[in-house]
């Protein structure tokens, strides 16, 4: 899962990727304002961590701008100030969570999926489709209750999938989705994944839309 | 009445009382005396005149041997008596009149009034003689009586006074205690209020008098107001800054915890201690802030700026030099002011600290001290990327930091610097380095009072 992590404190914004990046998060850091609003801009995100207390544009303003510009995706507000009213004021901006610093890094993650799973309608914290179970939180996938190992970015394309079922992910939003910047890219690396996948966990899960891309298809039971 | 001994109401009423027994005492003595002269003359007048009388009538009337006793005919006439001799006898006198004559021989060889004792009493007589010097007429009024009449008016007087002073105590207790409402209202306004409860105090109907201390008591709670909300968002502000690096240490830290490879968990570890000293150095400027706002004045004592400026740097040259950066001092002369070395230490350590922070490796600070006229300047200049003039101004805003500019820092280094500076009655600006082209901060210290002389 790929999020913006927006801090202006070099230690706490070196600390929180480290931290997100070892509890499986693809992570980009901006450390100004006007960043955060460009790169939120750019990428498909699947959320943002954003310091209130930025340089060149208040992180307040970066929320208001980002949902006038019709970006949806989930925002958690990461701040100093406590204040009820600044809370308030912080989710009347459009914050879909708001924690006080200092933050536990598993809490900031648990917060994280769970904005992300509700962002995309999943009412459970476990993701199911055909037989597969993905579990965010311990990042384990089972294949009719036999646990099936993944390597790391075979499950993050598996969980865009399954968070996005039905809808087709062209291969460079799947690139977007799975890789933070400065990481290379080969050119066929979602195909390979895609392709580990199938052999893991059966080739009707993930189906190919020719010249297009990819899409997980709905669930026929629909529910768990 | 639950007053207080020493209340105002009864220090009025006691003033007011008093004041006006003492008018009126006055005014009776003025009477009493004013009185007691008239009275004497229109007696004096009355026994010249019966004295008249009675040797014209005598000279008509009485020719008998035996002395008449003329009836007394009124209440006050025993206090009057008279006697007629005729020829050095007795012709007539008063009932209450002795036989002898009132007034000795020796003093009634002419008219006039003399003042005796007859039977243990003091007389007022008036004696005269007729025409022909046969006739002698002696005319008297017991001198006692005139006292009664005196005593009598001043009584009437008094008694008014003994009556109504208490009545008049009364009322100008009740009116004195209606005039002092308002200083009431606002004993019992202040006396609700919480102690928190800053607010200016307002009273309908402040009567003039009250007004300034009205206005005072309201000027002191706006400024305790100020005061407290600075504390208070002093004290908020410290602890949200605080959460800042407890936060990266937390997160730092835990991702040590989680490292699956040496080099990241000892970046993370290192990057924990390196928070710990940011708290840490965050902890001493809010202390150092607390101590200087608590408004102790600073220790007077002489202090060399220049001396101090040399230890600072010296201090934190090996700073500069892990940047490739060069920190020159240029004190040519020793630069004596009044004033705290700890606190001027400090405040040489922000800012020099703060040049070499805020400029790029390998670039140039120059810190100066030196005499200017009656002061003694320190200015230090880097070559960093200066300030915009927007962000100069909010300076002085505690904890306002320049953005985007990659240091670490609480942005309560200035507020020390300004703190500092006013304590030791100096001015502090900040401004572009004509050579430097950074920001270029001057100090301006008064010099100590004997070397400014000698300068």
């Amino acid at each position: 899962m790929r999020v913006l992590l927006a801090e202006d404190d070099p230690l706490l914004g070196d600390g929180l990727r480290a931290g997100l990046r070892q509890l499986g998060f693809q992570v980009d850091w901006v450390r100004d304002g006007e960043a955060a609003l460009r790169e939120l801009r750019a990428q498909p995100y699947a959320a943002a961590v954003l310091d209130l207390g930025l340089p060149l544009k208040d992180g307040m303003d970066v929320l208001a701008q980002a949902r006038q510009r019709g970006l949806t995706m989930p925002v958690l507000v990461l701040t100093a100030r406590d204040a009820v009213p600044e809370r308030i004021r912080g989710l009347d901006a459009g914050a879909d969570d708001y924690v006080v610093k200092p933050v536990d890094l598993h809490e900031l993650a648990a917060r994280l999926r769970a904005l992300v799973r509700r962002a995309h309608g999943q009412p459970h914290e476990r993701l199911r489709a055909q037989g597969v179970v993905l579990d965010p939180a311990g990042r384990t996938v089972t294949l009719d209750g036999a646990d099936v190992s993944l390597a790391g970015r075979e499950f993050d394309l598996l969980h865009v999938l399954m968070l996005n079922p039905g809808r087709v992910l062209t291969r460079d939003q799947l690139e977007q989705h799975l890789y933070s910047w400065g990481r290379e890219v080969d050119s066929n690396a979602v195909e390979v994944h895609v392709h580990h996948l199938r052999r893991k966990l059966g080739s009707a899960l993930i189906r190919t839309v020719r010249g297009v891309g990819y899409m997980l298809a709905r669930d026929a039971s629909g529910g768990p | 009445m639950n007053e207080p001994p020493q209340s105002l109401q009864r220090r009025l009423v006691v003033l007011v009382a008093g004041l006006v027994a003492a008018l009126w005492i006055g005014v009776a003595a003025f009477v009493w005396v004013k009185a007691r002269h008239e009275l004497d003359e229109l007696h004096d007048g009355h026994l010249a005149q019966a004295a008249a009388l009675l040797v014209t009538q005598h000279l008509r009337e009485v020719e008998d041997d035996e002395p008449v006793n003329a009836p007394l005919l009124h209440r006050y006439a025993p206090r009057a008596a008279f006697q007629v001799w005729h020829e050095g006898r007795l012709a007539l006198r008063s009932a209450n009149a002795p036989d002898a004559p009132m007034v000795a021989a020796a003093r009634t060889a002419r008219d006039g009034f003399a003042t005796v004792q007859i039977d243990g009493h003091a007389w007022r007589v008036f004696a005269t003689r007729g025409a022909e010097r046969d006739v002698q007429v002696f005319v008297g009024e017991r001198v006692d009586a005139r006292s009664a009449i005196l005593r009598a008016m001043l009584g009437a007087m008094l008694q008014p006074l003994a009556v109504g002073l208490p009545l008049l105590a009364l009322a100008a207790w009740w009116a004195v205690r209606r005039g002092l409402l308002p200083l009431r209202r606002l004993g019992d306004t202040l006396a609700q209020r919480r102690p928190d409860a800053l607010q200016p105090v307002v009273l309908d109907d402040v009567p003039a008098e009250m007004a300034p201390m009205l206005a005072g008591l309201n000027g002191l709670l706006a400024r305790i107001a100020t005061l407290m909300e600075g504390e208070r968002r002093f004290t908020a502000d410290a602890a949200h800054e605080l959460r800042t690096p407890i936060a990266a240490i937390r997160a730092q830290a835990q991702v040590a915890l989680g490292a699956d490879d040496d080099a990241e968990r000892r970046h993370a570890l290192e990057a924990t201690l390196a928070g710990c000293d940011r708290a840490t150095r965050l902890v001493e400027q809010l202390l150092t802030l607390s101590r200087l706002e608590a408004g102790s004045a600073p220790a007077r004592r002489e202090v060399d700026l220049a001396a101090t400026a040399r230890g600072v740097v010296a201090a934190l040259a090996p700073q500069a030099v892990a940047r490739d950066q060069d920190l020159g001092l240029e004190a040519a002369q020793p630069c004596p002011v009044q004033g705290d070395e700890t606190l001027l230490e400090v405040l040489l350590r922000n800012l020099v600290d703060n040049a070499l922070r805020y400029s790029p490796d390998g670039a140039v600070v120059q810190v100066r001290v030196e005499r200017d006229g009656p002061g003694a300047r320190l200015v230090v200049a880097d070559a960093g990327p200066g300030l915009a003039e927007g962000d100069r101004r909010r300076l002085g805003e505690r904890f306002f930091r320049v953005l985007g500019s990659g240091a670490s820092g609480s942005g309560l280094g200035w507020s020390i610097v300004e703190r500092i500076v006013a304590a030791h009655g100096g001015r502090v600006r900040s401004g572009r380095s004509a050579v430097l082209g950074g920001l270029e901060v001057t100090v301006d210290l008064p010099l100590s009072a004997g070397s400014a002389r000698a300068a």
